[in-house]
C-alpha cells in the first residue's frame, strides 16, 4: 500500500505495510532521530510528534492512518538554525535537561498543550504531561518551566510558539 | 583561593540545545541501512542443561550472515570472581539467559532465523529465592564454583553463596551481655528496582584493522573494554570502546552486557552490527537493585547509648556474582558509618540464585540498607521511649569516632546537617494541614555514602587560539559532570571560560584508565586528573610567559585569557600569544595527571573480603518527609521533603540541585510504587511501562534542598560527589513517616497501597527470616 503524507512541511510517500507505526518510518527510513522509540506502548511519550497539529504518539499511529495528514516531528518544530521554540528556549534557560532522551517527546506534547491552554495551572500542566515520562529530572523543573513560558507569552500578550504551529 | 570565583557557578549545560531539537546522536540513533541486526536467542526456562543446540538451519535463512553461541566467546567475566559467560553454555542459569545471536541484514530476516534453531533443554528445578539458596541441601547454581578464577582475593564463598564479606570490631558479645542494655531486633525485606533508562542497553560493534571497535552507552568504557578482551580471549589493547551520549544510566551501564557480542558478530562477518534490546529484553534482564533480606540486632543502654549492634545481610546477586560481590563491601559503611556504635559485626552475603542477574543502581546496597537502619533506629526508640531526633543528634557520627571497620571518621558533619534541617524545615514551615483528615507522619532520616575514587586520567591540550582540550575517558549519562563541572574546573585553573575548553567523549584509545562514570566519582576523580593535568599546562605557561615578559612564574597569574603580572589587571600578553611561542621553541603545550584512591586505612582485623576497607570520601545527607495517608485506600501522598546534602563544594549548585530533585523521585518510586516481582518460573513479571509503575509528574512535589559545604574531601576544591547521593535516605524517609503515620512498623518496600492498607489491618505479615541462623555466627563461612 502507498501512503502520502507530508513530512516537516514536504511531501512524502510510504510504500509497505500499512500497519507500520509511524515511529518506525520515522526513525529508520527517514533517519528523524529524535523522535524516540523508547516503550513503544504509548507511556513514555518520547516518540510524540504532531500530526494534523495535535500531539500524538507515533509508536501508536500506523501509518496508514496518517494518509493525507501533515506530521510535524521535532526536527521540524525549529529546524536549521531557527530560534527555538519558546518552551525549548525555556528548558534551556532553567538547566531542566538531563539525559536528554525524554525531551524531544515532552517539547511536542507541551508545544500543543500551551498553544491550546495559555491559562494553564501548575496542576493542569502536571496533568498534561501524564503521558510523558522522565526518568532523570523529576519533573519540577519542567513544570517550571512551561509555567514560565506561559507567563511570559501573557505578559507579551502571544500565545506560545504561535508563529511556529 | 583565587581559582574558586572563576571555577563555581551555574553553568548552563552546552549539550542542552542539541538535545532539545532531537539533534543528539544516542547509540541508538546511530543505526545505518548498512549494518546487520542481531537479535538474541534467550533462555525460556529459568534453569537447565542445554541437552541440544543446532543453529544449522539458521545458519542457511536468507540474509543471515553469521550465528554465534557460548563456544564462540568462551572466556568468562565478573567482578571479583569470573562466573560469567557471554552466552549460555551448557548450563542455563536464568531466564531470558542469552543462549545464540543471530546477525542478519535487517532485524526481521534475524528473527526469522531464530525460530528455527534447535535448542533441547534438560530443564532443572530452579533456585528461586536466596532461602531455598541457603538450604543445606540445596542444589547448586553453579556447579563448578570452585573452579571459577578469582579476579579478587580475600572474600568467603562457598556453593551458593557467591561472596562474603564481614566487618568485625570490639566485643559485640560482651555487649549484649550488658545487664543494663535492651536488645531491639528488626527484619526487613525489600525487592528490586529497575532502572529504566530511555535508552535500553545497545552497542554498534565493527572490526577494523584487527581490532574491535564497539560504539556503546555504557558508564564504564574500560570494562567493556576488558570484557569483551576477556570473553573473546583478546589482549584488551585489541578492543577499542567509544560512547556517545547515554541516555540515562543509574547504574544499570556500570557492568559490560551485550556489548561484546556485537564484536564477536563483527570479526565473524567483518560487518558493524548493532544490537539493541528491546524494551521488554531490557526490562526482563535488567541487572536491577538486587532484592535484599536484612536483620539488625542492637544492644542500647536506656540513655541512648548503642553498646553493640550486629546485622545480617542477604543480597540476591540473581545468576551470577556481577556487582553484588563488590557491594558486599558497603554493608559495612551504610549500616555502621551513620551511628557512633560500641561494639559491631556484620557480615553480608551475595547469593545465587536462578533468577536474572542484579548490578548496581545509585546508592546501591545503600538505599535498602539506610532505610532498615533508620527504621530500626525508629524502633529502638519506640522500645526504649526516646525522642527520634534527640537519640539522633546524640548518637550521629562525630569527629574522631569509629566506623565498622575501625576508620576513624573526620569532622563533625551530621549534627551540624541535622541542625540545618531543623532551620530548612523552619523556613518552609510544615504541610500538616494538607493532610486534611488523613494520617500524617514526619521523619527525619540521615544516611552515609561514598564517593568511589579510583583511578582516572586526564589529558589537557592548550591550543594555539586559547582553547583547550580536556581528553578523558569520562561519559556524559546526563548528571552533567561532562559538560559542566568538568570545563568549569579546568576553565578555572587556566584563567578561561568553560566554553573555551573543549570536551572530548570517551574513546578508550585517546584517553587513559578510568574506574567509569558512577558511585558519585566523575567530578571527584577526572576532576581531580584534570586539576593534575592543568597544573603541568600552567607549569609551562607560565615559564614560557616568564621569559616573553623578563619576570619570574610565580609572578604571574592566569586571568580572562590573559597571563597577567600579580596585581596588574591587563599586564602581560594573551594566553594565545604564549601558546604560539611554546610551539615554535619548545613544543606545544599539553599537561597529564592522575588520581585515584588514598586507600584511608581501617583498623587491622576488622575488614574481611571488602573491596573498600574504609571510605576515602564519605558522604552524608539528612532526609526530611512529611506524608499523608489515607486509610481507605492505603494510598501515600508526599505532602513535603526537604534534603541537607553533604556536597563538599558546591561547583554548580544549580545542576546539584537538579540532581537531587531527580533523585529523590527515583527514591519515591522505589519507597513507593515502582515494584518488581519474580514469577514462579524465574521471571521478572514487570517488563513493560504499563505494568512498572513509573513515578509521574504528578506524584512528585519540589523538593526543598540545602547543600552543606565545608565537610572535609580529598576532591578537587574540596568536591564530593553529589549526583549519586539523593536518592539514599529517600526509603528511610518515607517509610519512616508512613510507620508514624500509621502507627504500625514498616518492614518491607515499597509502600503500595494494598501494602499499607495491610499494615493498617495488621494483615501484612512480618518478615521471617527462618534461613538466617539466631546467632550472628552460624550466618558465616567463619
Amino acid at each position: 500500500m502507498t501512503v502520502t503524507f507530508q513530512l516537516n512541511g514536504e511531501d512524502c510517500s510510504f510504500h509497505g505495510d500499512p500497519m507500520t507505526p509511524l515511529v518506525d518510518i520515522l526513525r529508520r527510513e527517514r533517519f528523524l532521530t529524535g523522535t524516540k522509540a523508547v516503550c513503544r506502548e504509548g507511556f513514555c511519550g518520547a516518540c510524540t510528534v504532531h500530526v494534523d497539529d495535535e500531539a500524538v504518539p507515533s509508536c501508536l499511529k500506523p501509518i496508514g492512518l496518517v494518509q493525507g495528514c501533515a506530521v510535524t516531528t521535532i526536527e521540524g518544530l525549529s529546524s536549521g538554525n531557527q530560534a527555538l521554540h519558546p518552551l525549548q528556549a525555556n528548558f534551556e534557560a532553567a538547566d531542566a535537561v538531563q539525559c536528554g532522551m525524554c525531551f524531544p517527546g515532552m517539547v511536542m506534547s507541551l508545544s500543543a498543550f500551551v498553544r491550546d491552554n495559555p491559562h494553564a495551572s501548575r496542576p493542569e500542566i502536571k496533568a498534561a504531561m501524564v503521558g510523558n515520562i522522565c526518568r532523570c529530572t523529576g519533573y519540577e523543573r519542567i513544570v517550571d518551566a512551561v509555567a514560565d513560558c506561559l507567563d511570559q507569552a501573557r505578559k507579551a500578550g502571544q500565545s506560545v510558539g504561535g508563529i511556529h504551529v | 583561593m583565587s581559582e574558586l570565583s572563576a571555577t563555581v557557578m551555574n553553568l548552563p549545560r552546552r549539550d542542552a540545545q542539541d538535545k532539545l531539537r532531537g539533534r543528539t546522536k544516542y547509540t541508538n540513533d546511530r543505526v545505518r541501512p548498512d549494518m546487520l541486526h542481531a537479535v538474541l536467542l534467550r533462555s525460556p526456562v529459568p534453569a537447565g542443561h542445554i541437552r541440544k543446540l543446532d543453529v544449522s538451519a539458521a545458519l542457511r535463512c536468507p540474509g543471515v550472515r553469521a550465528v554465534a553461541t557460548g563456544a564462540d566467546a568462551p572466556g568468562l567475566y565478573g567482578i571479583g570472581i569470573a562466573d560469567h559467560p557471554l552466552l549460555a553454555i551448557d548450563t542455563i542459569r536464568y531466564h531470558g539467559e542469552p543462549i545464540a545471536v543471530v546477525a542478519a541484514e535487517t532485524e526481521k530476516q534475524a528473527r526469522a532465523a531464530l525460530a528455527v534453531i534447535v535448542l533441547e533443554v534438560e530443564p532443572l528445578a530452579p533456585v528461586s529465592t536466596m532461602a531455598e539458596a541457603l538450604q543445606p541441601a540445596a542444589r547448586l547454581v553453579h556447579e563448578g564454583w570452585r573452579g571459577y578464577e578469582v579476579i579478587t582475593e580475600g572474600g568467603a564463598r562457598a556453593g551458593n553463596i557467591a561472596w562474603e564479606a564481614k566487618s568485625s570490631r570490639g566485643d559485640v558479645d560482651a555487649a549484649f551481655a550488658r545487664p543494663d542494655i535492651r536488645i531491639v531486633e528488626s527484619s526487613f525485606t525489600v525487592g528490586r528496582q529497575s532502572h529504566v533508562p530511555f535508552e535500553p542497553r545497545v552497542a554498534i560493534g565493527s572490526w577494523e584493522d584487527g581490532r574491535a571497535h564497539i560504539q556503546t552507552s555504557t558508564q564504564v568504557p574500560w570494562t567493556v573494554r576488558n570484557v569483551t578482551g576477556r570473553v573473546m580471549q583478546l589482549a584488551p589493547g585489541r578492543v577499542r570502546v567509544t560512547v556517545p551520549p547515554v541516555g540515562g544510566g543509574f547504574g544499570l551501564k556500570f557492568d559490560a552486557s551485550i556489548e561484546p557480542i556485537t564484536a564477536l558478530l563483527a570479526r565473524m562477518t567483518g560487518r558493524t552490527v548493532v544490537l539493541e534490546n528491546t524494551r521488554q529484553e531490557e526490562m526482563a534482564t535488567c541487572l536491577c537493585r538486587e532484592n535484599a533480606e536484612i536483620r539488625i540486632r542492637s544492644a542500647v543502654t536506656a540513655e541512648g547509648y548503642i553498646a553493640g549492634r550486629e546485622a545480617v545481610v542477604l543480597m540476591d546477586c540473581g545468576a551470577y556474582g556481577g556487582e553484588q560481590v563488590f557491594l558486599t563491601t558497603m554493608t559495612a559503611h551504610t549500616l555502621a558509618g551513620n551511628y557512633r556504635v560500641g561494639a559491631t559485626r556484620l557480615v553480608s552475603r551475595a547469593v545465587y540464585t536462578n533468577t536474572p542477574p542484579n548490578g548496581a543502581f545509585r546508592a546501591c546496597n545503600g538505599v535498602y540498607n539506610t532505610f532498615a537502619l533508620e527504621r530500626h533506629t525508629d524502633e529502638i526508640c519506640d522500645a526504649l521511649g526516646l525522642d527520634p531526633m534527640e537519640f539522633r543528634k546524640k548518637n550521629v557520627l562525630g569527629d574522631g569516632d569509629l566506623g565498622a571497620t575501625g576508620q576513624v571518621f573526620e569532622a563533625d558533619v551530621l549534627v551540624p546537617m541535622l541542625d540545618r534541617m531543623e532551620a530548612l524545615r523552619a523556613s518552609t514551615g510544615t504541610s500538616e494541614a494538607k493532610a486534611d483528615g488523613r494520617l500524617y507522619g514526619i521523619a527525619t532520616t540521615v544516611g552515609t555514602w561514598f564517593v568511589f575514587v579510583g583511578p582516572s586520567t586526564a589529558t589537557v591540550n592548550l591550543n594555539a587560539d586559547g582553547s583547550a582540550t580536556l581528553v578523558t575517558s569520562g561519559v556524559e549519562i546526563g548528571s552533567g559532570t561532562m559538560v559542566q563541572s568538568l570545563p568549569q574546573i579546568v576553565a578555572g585553573q587556566l584563567g578561561l571560560a568553560p566554553d573555551q575548553v573543549i570536551v572530548r567523549e570517551a574513546d578508550t584509545d585517546a584517553a587513559g584508565l578510568d574506574v567509569g562514570v558512577g558511585g558519585g566519582r566523575t567530578t571527584v576523580s577526572i576532576g581531580a586528573a584534570s586539576l593534575a593535568a592543568c597544573a603541568e599546562v600552567r607549569e609551562k605557561l607560565l615559564r614560557t610567559a616568564g621569559e616573553m615578559l623578563q619576570t619570574r612564574p610565580e609572578d604571574l597569574v592566569l586571568r580572562d585569557g590573559r597571563v597577567e603580572i600579580t596585581g596588574r589587571p591587563g599586564s602581560g600578553m594573551s594566553i594565545p600569544a604564549v601558546v604560539a611561542h611554546a610551539q615554535a621553541t619548545t613544543g606545544p603545550i599539553t599537561g597529564s595527571g592522575a588520581f585515584t584512591a588514598r586507600n584511608t586505612p581501617a583498623m587491622s582485623g576488622c575488614a574481611m573480603g571488602h573491596f573498600i576497607d574504609a571510605l576515602d570520601i564519605p558522604v552524608f545527607v539528612v532526609h526530611e518527609a512529611e506524608v499523608a495517608v489515607d486509610p481507605d485506600t492505603g494510598h501515600v501522598e508526599v505532602l513535603a521533603y526537604r534534603v541537607v546534602q553533604d556536597v563538599g563544594r558546591a561547583l554548580n549548585p544549580r545542576a546539584i540541585l537538579g540532581q537531587i530533585q531527580g533523585g529523590v523521585v527515583q527514591g519515591l518510586g522505589y519507597a513507593l510504587h515502582e515494584e518488581v516481582t519474580l514469577t514462579a518460573d524465574g521471571r521478572i513479571a514487570q517488563d513493560d511501562f504499563e505494568t512498572y509503575r513509573l513515578p509521574l509528574a504528578q506524584d512528585v512535589i519540589p523538593v526543598a534542598a540545602d547543600l552543606y559545604e565545608g565537610a572535609p574531601s580529598m576532591g578537587p576544591l574540596g568536591t564530593k560527589g553529589a549526583g549519586e547521593v539523593p536518592i539514599l535516605a529517600v526509603g528511610a524517609a518515607i517509610g519512616c513517616a508512613v510507620a508514624r503515620a500509621i502507627g504500625k512498623p514498616v518492614r518491607q518496600l515499597p509502600l503500595t497501597p494494598p501494602r499499607v492498607l495491610r499494615l493498617l489491618h495488621e494483615r501484612e505479615p512480618p518478615p521471617e527470616f527462618p534461613h538466617i541462623a539466631p546467632g550472628w555466627a552460624s550466618n558465616t563461612l567463619g
